[in-house]
């Protein structure tokens, strides 16, 4: 593979609360390859969001902490950092969006002034040329009368379109990285549709990458190249979107696979969860994270943290059930327990 | 936004006509009336009396009579001071009053926006703990023990220094208007900093401003285009009352600071159940609060494009 684009690596971010420090990111590492999608998925508070917005540069501090790690952007390490060789990074090299466009906009800017504010920072524009450049940027994410809508107020946008006013203002300066944090969660499902398939259009015109965070499977099966899955603050499996969903390797990829509810009309087959709950991240366990969850706990994952395993082809697990050591390691590909289709939306 | 700002206006006159009446007939249900003085009147000289003020009519035709007096404009001539018409009291002394007042909400509300924002930035850090115990002390002392601590401390500094540095009553020049506005929009600028500094906090951590840091905003440009701007919004909505609370407290603030301004009149007009004064100066000072009530709606529409629409 060539060289990624965005490299982390190691990065570990930590909170101040009153019941004391939560280690909400604990080593997580990864890299973005130019033009790629890479979905990072997990339940809430295993750190998704946390690890781009320390990218990003989102992380309040206090109270939050970022405690190691770094993020190389072609080479050079932007976390903490504003600029690289003065171009600025937030906004200009890379874009984001957020899960709820209602309040994600300005209530009291209209929409095409909020899309021009990016263009006059970064690229020194004029306010008019700012604002017409704004209009076929709203043009480009495929919002009717743009003229007249950049000129109206986020109130009088549907959700949806809100979205897509987000997305014309993360594009904005033609970032290498659109990070989309749960860009469809508040969205109703046909809205939702438009919205990928609007970041999938604009990703092969500009050749982006795009990190992707969402807690939907439906949604990586459809966008993402490379898939994370991210569970008590640490990636615990990685892989191609095939290899995540065909040859799952950790037994919490193969849950929340299991945990997909299905099309089947008759309603006779049950969801079946994943019993028990997170671990507590105040005192992260010695072992592994998911293995007072885990069907197939072996004796070892109590006491000690599982480490990353390589697979074959770029996958890689961390879980002891692969570790060469295991007997029963000798077929890591193994079939998944659930039906394929289940990964159709 | 003309049919809204139409709309305001007619229910702001039936505000005033509401106004009127119910001071009218508050006014003629107080025991006596302008002819109950010290002196005796023998019945002969105040039934006469009473025929040539019209007080011998039914309250009814005398309040008929006053509305019509009213929609001409013309509050009648006061009972007890010579030869003085109200509309020359309101326009010698009304001037005064509004200067202090207008002077005294500028105070307020640039302070309280200021000092609000200044202490939900340093939240919990030395900034904010000195001037929240200000503002606590700012709302619970009344104007009248401000205003006579502010005059003390005026005279002690002309003393010290020797020179008539800032003049400790009257009226006339700038220097006079500068303690006394102060001093009468002090409370009403503590209570807005208390309210800024929360919902400016409430605005710190919303979803746009993030969104706003992810463009790569400058924290200046943050702080006034986004931050600022939403946060002021609850400020502006109580600004009308409080515009109604600094006016109104203006009366004790005039009469310390010896300045002549429509609250002596009022308190006095009172007093002396001067009836044509007290309503001249109630309706008055009504309908200008119920203007200034519909200005803020009509400002607050310009700063959220929210309520612009309806």
């Amino acid at each position: 593979m060539s060289d990624p684009l965005l490299s982390i690596s190691d990065l570990r971010v930590e909170f101040d609360t009153y019941g004391g420090i939560v280690q909400a990111v604990r080593g997580v590492s990864f890299d973005v390859q130019a033009g790629q999608t890479t979905a990072i998925v997990g339940e809430s508070g295993c750190g998704k969001s946390v690890t781009v917005q320390s990218v990003m540069g989102l992380i309040p501090s206090p109270p939050g902490r970022i405690t190691s790690g770094r993020a190389m952007l072609r080479g050079t390490n932007i976390l903490g950092a504003k600029t690289i060789n003065g171009q600025d990074i937030r906004g200009d090299q890379i874009g984001m969006i957020f899960q709820d466009p209602m309040t994600s906009l300005n209530p009291t800017m209209n929409i095409g002034s909020q899309i021009a504010e990016t263009l006059i920072v970064h690229r020194g524009y004029g306010k008019s040329r700012a604002f017409q450049r704004a209009i076929e940027l709203l043009e480009m994410s495929k919002i009717p009368e743009a003229e007249k809508r950049a000129r109206q107020y986020p109130f009088e946008f549907s959700g949806g379109m809100l979205q897509r006013a987000m997305i014309a203002m993360a594009i904005a300066c033609e970032p290498d990285i659109l990070i989309a944090d749960e860009p469809t969660t508040a969205l109703d499902v046909t809205i939702q549709a438009q919205i990928l398939d609007l970041l999938g259009d604009l990703q092969r015109e500009r050749g982006m990458a795009i990190i992707l965070i969402t807690h939907d499977l439906g949604v990586v099966a459809r966008m993402a190249d490379e898939v994370l899955v991210m569970y008590a603050g640490q990636i615990v499996e990685q892989g191609s979107v095939d290899q995540i969903f065909y040859h799952s390797a950790h037994p919490y990829t193969l849950g929340l696979r299991a945990a997909m509810p299905t099309n089947d009309p008759s309603g006779s087959k049950r969801l079946s969860p994943i019993d028990g709950s997170p671990p507590d991240l105040f005192n992260p366990p010695p072992g592994c994270g998911y293995c007072p969850r885990c069907p197939q706990a072996m004796k070892i994952c109590a006491g000690e943290p599982p480490p990353v395993i390589a697979l074959d082809q770029g996958q890689s697990a961390r879980c002891w059930l692969h570790h060469p050591d295991n007997p029963a390691a000798a077929k890591p590909n193994q079939a998944p327990t659930g039906q394929p289709g289940a990964m159709d939306e | 936004m003309l049919q809204y700002t139409v709309k305001r206006l007619i229910l702001g006159i039936i505000t005033v006509w509401f106004i009127a009446t119910a001071t009218f007939f508050g006014m003629h249900a107080v025991p006596g009336d302008p002819l109950t003085t010290d002196k005796a009147l023998s019945p002969t000289i105040r039934k006469n009396l009473e025929e040539k003020y019209g007080l011998d009519k039914p309250l009814v035709t005398q309040y008929g009579i006053y509305l019509a007096n009213l929609a001409r404009g013309d509050f009648g001539i006061s009972f007890t001071q010579e030869n003085r018409e109200v509309n020359d009291i309101i326009a010698e002394h009304f001037p005064v009053s509004a200067t202090l007042g207008i002077l005294a909400v500028i105070f307020a509300a640039v302070g309280g926006v200021l000092w609000g924002a200044l202490t939900a930035l340093y939240r919990n850090r030395l900034p904010d703990t000195i001037i929240m115990f200000l503002v606590i002390l700012g709302i619970s002392v009344p104007s009248f023990v401000v205003a006579a601590l502010g005059q003390l401390s005026l005279v002690n500094l002309n003393q010290i220094t020797g020179t008539s540095i800032l003049p400790v009553g009257g009226w006339g020049t700038v220097w006079h208007m500068i303690v006394p506005s102060l001093v009468l929009g002090l409370s009403t600028m503590a209570y807005l900093t208390r309210l800024m500094r929360s919902s400016m906090l409430e605005i710190v951590n919303a979803d746009f401003v993030r969104t706003a840091k992810a463009k790569g905003v400058p924290a200046t440009q943050i702080f006034s285009r986004h931050q600022l701007r939403n946060a002021i919004l609850p400020v502006i909505t109580v600004l009308g009352p409080q515009i109604a609370i600094i006016t109104t407290g203006g009366f004790v603030v005039e009469i310390i600071f010896a300045i002549p301004g429509l609250g002596r009149y009022f308190v006095q007009a009172v007093q002396q159940l001067d009836y044509t004064v007290i309503m001249g100066t109630t309706v008055f000072y009504g309908a200008f609060l119920v203007f200034m009530v519909i200005l803020v709606d009509l400002i607050y529409g310009l700063i959220d494009p929210r309520v612009r629409l309806e």
